[in-house]
């Protein structure tokens, strides 16, 4: 009886040690005074500034561009929520996550396994990738970013892979190994979004793995985050994920990630020191944050899916 | 009698255009229910497999009964295996499944 008790205090103890060396090295504080939700607008509808699961976002100058999934189109709305206009609905089918470089948007459109490019005032232009898995296709492309010299980065949710292609399509190379989800080796498990910063570092949402991975321009791993030992260890802490299905480099030069099943936004310096959190939580059975795009003012936009809605935060001061 | 005219006038247009919508629904619903869609990135894969299937006329996710409702074309069936198949490919498991005439 002795020993029993005895086995059962050590086994206390060793998990009490564990609690506090993750506590200590696995959940970082909060750095910045908290951000304030400033306002939300839409619900669920297909008029004008209305919303059927929006899905993607993101922002240039004054303007506001959110992918409306169901009611497949784009809306485009100043930093207050008016309507400014809207666009796609002939061309688009599932919008996803949404770029834009040189005053052109490029729409991941899930359904059409495509990437679609309009003009920022919504003209249609051009459509990027056939169906497929072969190099230079798409299978579900979840995000899209693009480079400076005009090359593509497309995160393929299926395809386990993030492909980096010319601008006029042809294949360059990819991370994650075609149709093969993992954690390690290489693998990418549902990556769902992509972003590069201003020097040429993409990266990845690692959508099921819950962590984000950081390439240099050489292609290889400089960083990756999200839980002990960014290995697919999920949960509501501090600098861990549950499913990212979004992230962008803002002008802050911060990476913003949508941490959907936890229903925040999680803000990380480049190198992926956590800096804040925070969002509107669900009230089920879906979540909230499936999307975020930070202004040149510092706000912060967020795609809220299960409210049907645009939030709009303020820094804290 | 232009009472009893315009009654039967009435019968008539009533029952053909109950008989119309019948023969233009005239397909199956199937109600099956699936764990696991809250993230659209999953459920939307689901969608699109069907959407993508010869027959399917329409597909709703139901996310409060966690259901995935496919309507199917005039004599258009599924069976159960063939919809786990699709369900299964879509990278989630078919729970149950109930059908209904439309």
């Amino acid at each position: 009886m002795k020993t029993i008790l005895k086995t059962i205090q050590w086994l206390l103890f060793i998990v009490l040690v564990l609690i506090g060396f993750t506590y200590f090295f696995w959940i970082p504080s909060v750095q910045e005074p908290a951000y304030a939700l400033e306002k939300t607008w839409g619900k669920k509808g297909s008029a004008p500034g209305q919303f059927n699961e929006p899905t993607g976002i993101t922002v240039k100058g004054n303007e506001v561009f959110v992918s409306d999934g169901r009611n497949h189109r784009i809306q485009v709305f100043d930093l207050e929520g008016t309507a400014l206009r809207q666009f796609g609905v002939n061309d688009l089918e599932r919008p996803m996550n949404l770029t834009i470089a040189k005053n052109e948007l490029y729409v991941a459109d899930y359904f059409a396994d495509q990437i679609k490019v309009f003009s920022l005032q919504g003209d249609y232009r051009r459509s990027i990738g056939t169906p497929g898995t072969g190099p230079g296709e798409f299978t579900i492309p979840g995000g899209v970013a693009v480079a400076e010299n005009g090359d593509l980065y497309v995160a393929g949710f299926t395809t386990q892979r993030v492909q980096q292609l010319h601008a006029d399509g042809s294949f360059v190379r990819q991370w994650g190994i075609t149709g093969e989800a993992g954690t390690f080796g290489g693998k990418l498990r549902y990556p769902t979004d992509v972003a590069l910063s201003k020097k040429g570092t993409l990266f990845i949402a690692d959508g099921y793995n819950d962590r984000v991975l950081a390439m240099g321009p050489d292609g290889k791993l400089l960083t990756k985050w999200g839980g002990p030992f960014a290995m697919n260890i999920f949960g509501p802490f501090n600098g861990w994920f549950t499913t990212i299905t979004g992230l962008s480099v803002g002008p802050s030069g911060n990476v913003f990630v949508a941490d959907f099943y936890n229903d925040r936004v999680q803000k990380f310096t480049q190198d992926g020191s956590f800096l804040n959190a925070f969002g509107i939580e669900s009230s089920g059975p879906t979540h909230t944050t499936i999307a975020v795009a930070e202004a040149d003012d510092g706000s912060v936009f967020v795609a809220d899916y299960a409210n049907h809605q645009i939030q709009k935060w303020r820094p804290g001061k | 009698m232009n009472f009893l005219c315009r009654k039967t006038l009435l019968f008539f247009v009533t029952i053909t255009l109950l008989w119309s919508t019948t023969g233009f629904a005239g397909g199956t619903q199937y109600n099956m229910r699936v764990d696991g869609l809250a993230c659209p990135f999953c459920a939307y894969g689901i969608e699109k497999k069907f959407t993508k299937t010869d027959g399917v006329d329409s597909v709703d996710i139901d996310l409060q009964k966690g259901l995935v409702i496919v309507k199917t074309r005039e004599g258009k069936t599924f069976n159960e295996k063939k919809l786990k198949e699709i369900i299964n490919d879509a990278g989630f498991t078919m729970k149950s499944v109930t059908e209904k005439e439309r």
